[in-house]
């Protein structure tokens, strides 16, 4: 089974994200250090061990990059995950090609955040064992197969994506803002029209209760969903 | 008309009236010195008769004057002024008619008088005018024909500087890096011109590059900030205390920073694009990518109750996945966002064109400004991004788009015939078009 609790860097020089962040993250039994430029950074992983990072590019005394720089050297494997305000080609490809696990533009949803360190997690761990459970729902990550108290149920690529996203979120209210950009890329304008997201989380929602699960998805007045933790 | 060709015209109005001027001039001085010449020698030969008959105490005969003609006739006037006067003549020697130049004068010889008449020929003079005539119009033909083929050659040698800088000012590109190649002349004008041309456009580059810093550098600010709201809203919204009036406010801030970061990463976008900060140019199945983004839309679409029509032939294009991603999100975004519920989206995809079609409001749009930055509708909820885009990428690929309204269709039409890359392969085996009716209602 995947290790639920996180022991997280938060690397990030605006303190409002970097408080919010921590919050955010905290709330599920992770453990979330944080610090505001590289030297504390450096600090801390000399002394420590983490499981993710989450690295800001533009630091008051450094680029982000050093970070990955200095991991590399010391051999150490932590998953990193590049929140930037540039989304410039250029530092997507220099963050993963020097080690980052994924990359992050500003500005981003938490929740979007959050999905994303899990998924970079699992993705670090490759010991076999890659079926992630939550209560009587069990993931089999590779083979993406769902199963409710060892039934199989079968969903859509995307009622699939979306209850990895809820799992990752488990306990949060979510935003319809945050699901429709995780779930249709932030490209693609929707000009705040939503409706069809309701489609897809009532079906979702069907067919776990159909195949006997809790009802851990719950609509939170207009604004967004939450799956019970 | 060019320069060289004014100059031309004006110098040989000039010339020409010059020297038809100074040929009449001439003419009428040589003939007078002419006339001169003669009167000088016939007041000679009057005199050479005067002494000959003083001597001889006779008139002279005839045969002692050669080719001129003299005649004596007596005559009861007793004084006769001496004049000069053109006549013609029957030249003794020659025995022809012939222009001359004679002299009447009263002569006394042995108490009579005789009105005496000489006349010489005028034939040399007049032939001496003519041959000087015509060496003078030779060498004003010369003249001109030299000037014209001066002016032709060497002053068009002269401009070519000129030209060179024109040729050099037509390819300026404000957004790419090269700076202006001019060489320096031997003429002090052309080289002020270039140092001026050349300090201007370095200014104009300059200016236009730090306005894209800035942009740059403005949105850059600005993501961060957006990143703050937004996790506060994400953090505000886990407090179920609170009301649904509350919700609905923070719907409305997510709203509007959601608005904001899209405009910012637009504008970011646009940027780069106009930077050639985005080269990834690899090779592209558009087709399939038309087909990924219906399957990306399908909701939005069902949501209308859109009616999508798809027509595709196999087409490969040389351009960077991420911007013909863009392209195609913003022609997609806009065909769902303006159109009417239950209306029609018809995509068709040959060799050479990319054509979107859709129902929308009963107006065409404004052809002329349909593309440009902040252009929309009062209804539209967009940024006034989206076309500027579509059209910057078209043109970052030289690819032509246009915009016109047709039969209650919004047509916006992507021709790629410039840059078109087809594997002529894939032609000669998929010509056929494989038309899919992708059918969302």
């Amino acid at each position: 089974m995947i290790k639920n609790q996180l022991k997280i860097l938060i690397i990030e020089d605006e303190q409002g994200l970097r408080e919010n962040i921590t919050s955010y993250f905290n709330g599920d039994g992770n453990i979330c250090e944080s610090c505001s430029d590289l030297s504390g950074a450096i600090d801390k992983l000399s002394s420590y061990n983490y499981d993710c990072i989450l690295l800001d590019i533009g630091l008051p005394d450094g680029e982000g990059f050093e970070i990955l720089d200095f991991l590399k050297k010391k051999m150490k494997d932590e998953a990193v995950l590049i929140i930037s305000a540039r989304n410039s080609l250029d530092d997507k490809i220099k963050g993963l090609n020097i080690g980052a696990d994924d990359y992050l533009t500003k500005p981003f949803h938490l929740a979007e955040l959050k999905a994303r360190v899990a998924s970079v997690f699992r993705r670090k761990i490759t010991n076999g064992n890659n079926v992630l459970i939550f209560n009587e729902i069990a993931i089999d990550l590779p083979g993406r197969v769902v199963a409710v108290n060892k039934v199989p149920v079968v969903l859509t690529r995307k009622e699939y994506d979306m209850l990895l996203y809820f799992i990752a979120n488990k306990g949060k209210v979510i935003s319809k803002n945050a699901i429709a950009e995780h779930m249709w890329g932030d490209e693609m304008d929707m000009h705040n029209n939503f409706d069809f997201i309701y489609t897809h989380i009532k079906n979702l929602r069907k067919k776990l209760l159909d195949a006997r699960c809790a009802d851990y998805i719950q609509s939170i007045y207009g604004i967004g969903y939450k799956f019970k933790a | 008309m060019k320069l060289s060709a004014h100059y031309n015209k004006a110098s040989i109005i000039i010339t020409i009236s010059v020297l038809f001027a100074g040929a009449v001039i001439y003419f009428f001085a040589i003939n007078y010195i002419a006339k001169q010449q003669l009167d000088q020698n016939l007041i000679e030969e009057i005199d050479g008769v005067k002494a000959y008959i003083k001597l001889n105490q006779q008139l002279p005969k005839q045969v002692d004057f050669d080719e001129d003609l003299v005649l004596f006739t007596k005559t009861d006037q007793s004084s006769l002024q001496r004049t000069f006067f053109d006549t013609i003549y029957k030249n003794p020697k020659e025995k022809k008619q012939e222009a001359g130049r004679a002299v009447s004068c009263l002569i006394s010889l042995k108490g009579n008088n005789y009105k005496t008449i000489l006349i010489v020929s005028r034939e040399d003079t007049e032939y001496l005018v003519q041959i000087i005539g015509f060496i003078t119009l030779s060498l004003s033909i010369g003249l001109l024909l030299t000037l014209f083929l001066t002016n032709r050659y060497i002053l068009n040698g002269l401009w070519k500087p000129f030209y060179k800088t024109l040729i050099e000012l037509k390819s300026f590109n404000i957004s790419d890096n090269k700076s202006l190649n001019l060489k320096n002349t031997n003429v002090d004008e052309f080289n002020e011109l270039n140092a001026t041309v050349q300090g201007m456009s370095k200014k104009v580059k300059d200016d236009f590059q730090n306005l894209k810093q800035f942009t740059e550098n403005a949105s850059h600010e600005m993501q961060t900030p957006l990143a703050v709201i937004t996790s506060k809203l994400d953090t505000l919204i886990q407090d179920e205390k609170l009301n649904s009036g509350q919700y609905d406010q923070i719907n409305d801030i997510y709203a509007a920073t959601n608005k904001l970061s899209r405009l910012n990463q637009s504008l970011l976008l646009l940027v780069k694009i106009e930077n050639n900060l985005i080269d990834d140019v690899e090779l592209l199945k558009l087709d399939s990518l038309i087909e990924e983004k219906i399957k990306q839309f399908s909701e939005l679409l069902t949501d209308k109750q859109i009616k999508l029509n798809a027509t595709l032939v196999p087409k490969q294009i040389s351009a960077s996945k991420y911007l013909v991603d863009i392209l195609l999100n913003n022609l997609f975004s806009n065909a769902i966002r303006h159109n009417i519920n239950s209306g029609e989206i018809t995509i068709t995809l040959t060799g050479d064109k990319l054509i979107f079609q859709n129902n929308g409001i009963e107006m065409p749009l404004d052809q002329e400004r349909v593309f440009e930055r902040f252009i929309k509708s009062k209804r539209s909820e967009g940024t006034g991004l989206g076309l500027a885009l579509v059209k910057n990428i078209c043109n970052k690929y030289s690819w032509q788009i246009n915009y016109y309204y047709n039969v209650s269709l919004h047509t916006f039409e992507i021709g790629f015939n410039f840059n078109s890359n087809i594997k002529p392969k894939s032609v000669s085996a998929e010509i056929e078009p494989t038309t899919q009716g992708f059918s969302v209602t």
